[in-house]
């Protein structure tokens, strides 16, 4: 090995070592593309879509069945809300769009969640 | 060229190597979190859980829930008469038996009835537990909620007395004295069955935990960052805005608002927090947050608070041992506890007044 091999190989080790130990580091080293965000939808315990939230996306609404019935979700660029429900309370509706990661729409009587994913900046949210 | 590629190879294999044997112990030891949620109480609960083994993480967070599932099984009061979830509920055998005779109940609902009468008292009465005859008139607990006719609610509010209610820490019984008297226990079953929750996951084991039922937030050590945990507290006019953030640790906090639940008629917005004097929605707050230790106590408080003047509120925070509030009067005033200037950043912008050394 020569100098410039034996610089080479610690340059890498220390790189390595460092990416790995610390995530924080990690992430800022090698950047995600955090501009499109992830909304998962829950109903009746189990996961039943996933949609990708981008300003390039238009707006779109699915259908999910809920313990209540039928619920619409509208999805527009990075928002997304509970625009009809079949519960008797509309508290998820009356919630309106969320848009930040660590969001979320909760339907009580219809047992369905709707989270946005991602590095959220709050912990939770006391209401 | 052949010979110069191949120059490289051992000290990047080397390289490698030593990462591998360096690292394996990181992530073998790193820190996982558990996440699940549930369906609980006629709320959303979320518990998290941070430590090395995900399986024990797993264990902690299930027994969890059960324990706050038995809790609401014996506080739940609209199970339908001669059910079996009515026959295994304390609250209804107790509201059955009102005039009638003590009912021998579990010791959580002692210690949740107890804990209930200590506010009435502090209260003056502006918390109370035996409001259950008048949340019935005003019918939130269904889907067309209602503002009651006044000789009905008059009615009904003069069976709401917890100096009636009888508790009995020795033969660990509870009585209503006069017939028609309802508990309901929905200002204080919730944050219990939280801090019984957050018992539950420390007694096995768990180290770093956050409980969010229903935005009743409960925390246990620190988050996954070893930071304290960030707990946004929501705007009360706007639907995704947050008025402040707390940094919390091993405690809990607790908001009561008249945003969530409420319905307008005429003009004027009644929302679910009845104040036990008048009968009527308490007026005076949009929000009020408090944060104490223990979950069960944060409840009670944020509803009583909730209820009393802010001044009042303020004032009683010191005498209740430990407690912070954070309120948001009807006016737009922002108002906290002195002790919380190091933990609490508030982010209101033009839309409320902070009363700065209050």
């Amino acid at each position: 090995m020569t100098r410039g091999d034996k610089f080479l190989a610690a340059a890498i080790l220390l790189t390595a070592i460092l990416a790995i130990a610390f995530p924080r580091l990690h992430s800022s080293l090698f950047p995600v593309a955090t501009s499109s965000a992830r909304a998962v939808i829950k109903a009746q315990g189990k996961i039943v879509r996933e949609v990708v939230l981008s300003d390039s996306g238009g707006r779109s609404t699915l259908v999910v069945n809920g313990r209540a019935g039928p619920s619409t979700i509208e999805v527009e660029g990075k928002r997304i809300r509970m625009k009809e429900a079949n519960c008797p309370d509309k508290i998820c509706v009356r919630q309106g769009w969320i848009e930040k990661p660590g969001d979320s729409i909760a339907c009580i009587p219809g047992e369905i969640i709707v989270r946005i994913e991602g590095a959220a900046p709050l912990d939770a949210v006391t209401r | 060229m052949m010979e110069k590629k191949g120059r490289y190879l051992p000290p990047l294999l080397l390289a490698l190597l030593v990462v591998a044997v360096v690292t394996a112990p990181l992530y073998l030891h790193r820190e996982k979190e558990y996440k699940s949620d549930r369906f609980l109480m006629d709320t959303l609960v979320s518990i998290r859980a941070c430590g090395r083994d995900e399986e024990k993480l797993k264990e902690a967070v299930t027994e969890a829930y059960a324990e706050m599932q038995r809790i609401a099984d014996l506080s739940d009061r609209f199970p339908a008469p001669g059910s079996a979830a009515y026959k295994a509920s304390d609250v209804c055998r107790i509201n059955e038996n009102a005039g009638i005779a003590p009912v021998r109940v579990h010791r959580e609902i002692i210690e949740m009835l107890l804990l209930a009468k200590r506010y009435h008292a502090l209260g003056k009465g502006a918390f109370d537990v035996t409001i259950g005859p008048v949340m019935d008139l005003w019918g939130f607990a269904g889907d067309r909620p209602k503002v009651p006719p006044q000789g009905k609610l008059a009615e009904a509010l003069s069976l709401v007395d917890s100096r009636k209610l009888i508790v009995d820490e020795q033969k660990q019984s509870a009585f209503l004295e006069r017939r028609g008297m309802k508990l309901d226990l929905g200002a204080v079953a919730k944050g219990y069955a939280t801090e019984r929750a957050a018992r539950v996951l420390k007694s096995r084991g768990v180290a770093s935990a956050l409980i969010d039922a229903g935005g009743n937030i409960r925390v246990i050590g620190k988050n996954a960052g070893k930071r304290p945990w960030r707990i946004g507290i929501k705007d009360p006019r706007k639907s995704d805005g947050i008025i402040a953030i707390l940094s919390l640790m091993d405690g809990s906090a607790v908001t009561s608002g008249d945003y969530y639940r409420y319905f307008e008629t005429g003009g004027r917005r009644y929302n679910h927090i009845i104040d036990p004097r008048t009968g009527y929605p308490a007026a005076g707050n949009m929000s009020v947050t408090v944060m104490a230790e223990n979950a069960g106590v944060a409840d009670c408080l944020s509803t009583l608070f909730f209820v009393l003047g802010a001044e009042e509120s303020m004032e009683l925070a010191g005498k209740s041992g430990g407690a912070d509030i954070f309120l948001v009067t009807a006016d737009r005033r922002i108002l906290h506890t002195p002790s919380l200037k190091g933990s609490v950043e508030v982010r209101s912008g033009e839309d409320y007044r902070h009363d700065q050394g209050r």
